[in-house]
C-alpha cells in the first residue's frame, strides 16, 4: 500500500515538474529524496521512477499547448505539437500522446523485467578490468553526448571524480584533501550537491530570468477525441518510438532528449508525407513522446544491473539506493530480488496511474503552466534548505548546496553540462576501485587489460566513438564538397 | 587549471606508491591530469576565437541574483538560533520580495503557508527533530 501511495505521488509530482518549466526530473528527485527515507528502498526508489516517468508524461503538456517544453525531452514535441494545437487539434494530440506514453511506458517495462535479470547475470563474470574499461567507455560517451562540446563534458567527469576522492580513502584509511577539516574527513555527501547544481542553480536562474506567463486554452474532455485517420497513423511511430527509446535509454547521457530526437527524423524519413513534419504531423508527436517514455525504462538497466547509472536522474536514484544501504548491481537480483520485482509490478501500475491521471485532468495540468514560478520558488528554495539540513542535521551540507548551486548557475551560463559532473561524483568511488584493484591484478601492466576479451571490446568501441567524432568535421566538410 | 595543478601537487605528497601497490596519491594525479588536458584545449581553442563579451546579468538580474544567495545565507546563519520555523517564515517573505511579488499580503500567506507546511512535514509527519530555538 505504502509503494502505490509513493508510486501516486511520484506520478502526480513528476507530471506537475514535467508542466512547469524550471525544475527538472533531476532535481525534484533529489529534493524528494530525503522524505523517502523514512521507508524502504524499494519505495524509494518507486517514488523516484515515479517522478522521472511522470515529468516525462507531463512535459508534453505544454509542449503541445504552449509551445514551451517542461522539460528538456518535450522540446522536440513542439514542433508539431503545437502546430497541431494550432490548428485545434490539440485535444487529439495530448489523447495520443498519454496513450502512446503509456503502451511505450508498458513496453519498456516489459523490455526492463526481460533483460534486466539476463543482463545482471551476464554482469557477474565482469571483474575489475571490465568495469574500469566499461567506465571508461561509459565516460567518454557521456561527455560526447551530454552538451556540444565533449571537452567541457571531460572536464566536468574530471571535476565530479576529484570531488568523490575528497574524504578518508575507504581502501587505504587515508584522509585526502580534507586539509584539516573534520566536515570533510567523510566526503562531500552526493545530494547537497545534486540539489545544489540542479535545484539551487535552476532557483538562481529563475530569479535573474524575466518570465512571460503562457496563455492556455481551455480544453473540454470532448476534444479529446483523436479522429480514426489520427489514430491510424499514430499506431507505428507508437511502437517504432517505444522500441527505440528503450534502446536510447541503454546510452549514457540524456537519453529521454536524445531519443526524441532520433524518433523524430526517424519518422520524418520513413513517413510518405515528409512535408508535414513541422506543420502538425501527428507522428512527430507520438514518435518521440513514446520514445521518451521507453527510455526512462531503458536506462534503468545499467542502473540495476552494472550499479552504473548513465544518466542523472539514475545518479540520484543510485544515491538514493546507496543511503537506504542496497548496491544496485549484478548481485541485486540474488540479494534483493524483491527490491526489483516490487519496482516492476509498481511501475506497472505506475503506467496506469498516469494514463488515469493525465487523460482527464489535462486541462488542470494545463493551468498549472500558468503559475508564475516566482510563486513557487520560494516554497521550493525552502524545501531545499530544510530537506539538506534534514538528512545529518548538518549546516555544513546546506553551506555545500548553495555553494554548488552557485557554481552550478555559472557553468550552466557558460554551458558546461552537469550531469557529467553529478555521474562522476556518483562513480569515482567505483572507479578508484577498479583502477587500484585491476593494477593490483595485472602487477602493474595495464596492457594486460587487452587480453580480457570483454574489457577490450568496450576499449575499442570507446577508441572509435573518439576517432569517430574527430573525423566527423573533417569527413562532413569533405562530403559536402564532393557534393557542391 | 589551477586546481589540477594544485591537486597534483597535493597528491605527491600522498604518495603515489608504485604501480603494482597504488598510494593514495595515485589516482588523484590521474585526475589532476584528467583535468588540466581538456582545460588547457578548452583555453587553446577559446584563445583562437574571436572574444564575445555576452554579459552574464542584467542590472536587475545581478541584483536579484545576490539576494538570493544573501537570503539563503540568512536562512544558514539564523536557523540555529531561530529555530527553523521562525526562520523559515522570514526567509520565505524574503524570497518571495527578491522574486518581485507584488504588494505584502501574497507574499505573508505564502510564507505562513510554507513555515507551517514545514512543520507539519518534518516534525508531525517525519518525527525529525530540527533545532526550535526560541519557539523552544
Amino acid at each position: 500500500m505504502v509503494n502505490l501511495l509513493a508510486c501516486f505521488i511520484g506520478a502526480l509530482v513528476g507530471t506537475i515538474v514535467g508542466v512547469l518549466p524550471g525544475l527538472g526530473p533531476t532535481a525534484t528527485m533529489a529534493l524528494m529524496l530525503p522524505f523517502t527515507l523514512r521507508y524502504g528502498p524499494e519505495t524509494g526508489l518507486i517514488m523516484m521512477a515515479g517522478i522521472w516517468f511522470g515529468s516525462q508524461y507531463g512535459g508534453s503538456t505544454t509542449s503541445i499547448l504552449v509551445n514551451i517544453p517542461g522539460e528538456a525531452a518535450s522540446v522536440v514535441t513542439c514542433i508539431d505539437g503545437y502546430q497541431m494545437a494550432k490548428k485545434g487539434r490539440a485535444g487529439a494530440a495530448l489523447a495520443l500522446v498519454a496513450v502512446g506514453s503509456f503502451i511505450a511506458g508498458t513496453i519498456g517495462i516489459i523490455g526492463l523485467q526481460f533483460f534486466a535479470p539476463i543482463l545482471g547475470g551476464a554482469a557477474l563474470s565482469f571483474g575489475p578490468p571490465e568495469y574500469l574499461a566499461f567506465m571508461v567507455l561509459a565516460f567518454i560517451l557521456l561527455s560526447n553526448l551530454s552538451g556540444d562540446a565533449p571537452l567541457k563534458g571531460f572536464l566536468m567527469v574530471g571535476l565530479g571524480l576529484f570531488i568523490s576522492s575528497i574524504g578518508i580513502n575507504p581502501l587505504d584509511s587515508y584522509p585526502r584533501f580534507t586539509f584539516g577539516s573534520d566536515k570533510l574527513m567523510l566526503g562531500i555527501e552526493f545530494l547537497p550537491l545534486a540539489m545544489g547544481f540542479f535545484g539551487i542553480a535552476e532557483i538562481l536562474n529563475i530569479a535573474v530570468e524575466t518570465y512571460a506567463l503562457p496563455m492556455v486554452k481551455k480544453l473540454r474532455l470532448k476534444e479529446l477525441y483523436p479522429n480514426k485517420k489520427e489514430i491510424r497513423r499514430s499506431i507505428s511511430p507508437t511502437f517504432r518510438g517505444s522500441i527505440l527509446g528503450f534502446f536510447c535509454g541503454l546510452l549514457p547521457g540524456p537519453c529521454t532528449v536524445i531519443s526524441t530526437f532520433i524518433s523524430w527524423s526517424l519518422e520524418k524519413r520513413l513517413s510518405k508525407t515528409p512535408e508535414e513534419f513541422g506543420k502538425g504531423a501527428v507522428e512527430g508527436v507520438v514518435g518521440p513522446e513514446s520514445a521518451n517514455n521507453s527510455a526512462v525504462m531503458g536506462s534503468m538497466i545499467p542502473l540495476l544491473t552494472l550499479g552504473i547509472p548513465f544518466a542523472a536522474p539514475s545518479a540520484v536514484m543510485l544515491a538514493g539506493l546507496r543511503m537506504h544501504h542496497v548496491e544496485p548491481g549484478p548481485l541485486l537480483f540474488q540479494t534483493n530480488p524483491d527490491i526489483f520485482w516490487t519496482f516492476i509490478a509498481a511501475m506497472y501500475l505506475g503506467n496506469l496511474m498516469l494514463l488515469i491521471l493525465n487523460l482527464p485532468l489535462v486541462g488542470f495540468f494545463g493551468r498549472i503552466a500558468t503559475i508564475r514560478p516566482q510563486m513557487l520558488m520560494p516554497f521550493i528554495s525552502i524545501i531545499c534548505l530544510v530537506g539538506v539540513y534534514s538528512i545529518r542535521n548538518s549546516i555544513f551540507d546546506v553551506w555545500v548546496m548553495i555553494f554548488a548551486g552557485v557554481i552550478g548557475y555559472y557553468l550552466r551560463r557558460w554551458k558546461f553540462p552537469i550531469a557529467p559532473f553529478i555521474i562522476g561524483v556518483v562513480l569515482g568511488p567505483m572507479t578508484e576501485n577498479s583502477v587500484r584493484q585491476t593494477l593490483m591484478i595485472f602487477k602493474g601492466n595495464m596492457t594486460l587489460i587487452f587480453d580480457r576479451p570483454i574489457a577490450l571490446v568496450f576499449l575499442i568501441v570507446a577508441a572509435a566513438f573518439i576517432v569517430l567524432r574527430i573525423s566527423y568535421p573533417f569527413l562532413r566538410r569533405k562530403f559536402i564538397v564532393q557534393k557542391v | 587549471m589551477i586546481l589540477g595543478f594544485v591537486i597534483i601537487f597535493v597528491s605527491i605528497g600522498y604518495g603515489f606508491g608504485n604501480l603494482r601497490r597504488p598510494g593514495p596519491g595515485l589516482y588523484p594525479f590521474f585526475i589532476a591530469v584528467f583535468l588540466i588536458l581538456p582545460f588547457s584545449i578548452i583555453l587553446f581553442i577559446s584563445g583562437l576565437k574571436p572574444k564575445r563579451s555576452e554579459p552574464l546579468f542584467d542590472k536587475h538580474g545581478l541584483r536579484r541574483f545576490l539576494l538570493m544567495v544573501l537570503t539563503f545565507f540568512l536562512w544558514i546563519m539564523a536557523m540555529p538560533f531561530l529555530g527553523y520555523v521562525v526562520v523559515t517564515f522570514i526567509t520565505a517573505y524574503c524570497f518571495c520580495k527578491v522574486m518581485m511579488l507584488e504588494g505584502w499580503l501574497k507574499p505573508l500567506a505564502l510564507s505562513i503557508a510554507t513555515a507551517l507546511f514545514i512543520y507539519l512535514l518534518f516534525d508531525v509527519w517525519l518525527y525529525i527533530d530540527l533545532p526550535r530555538g526560541i519557539l523552544g
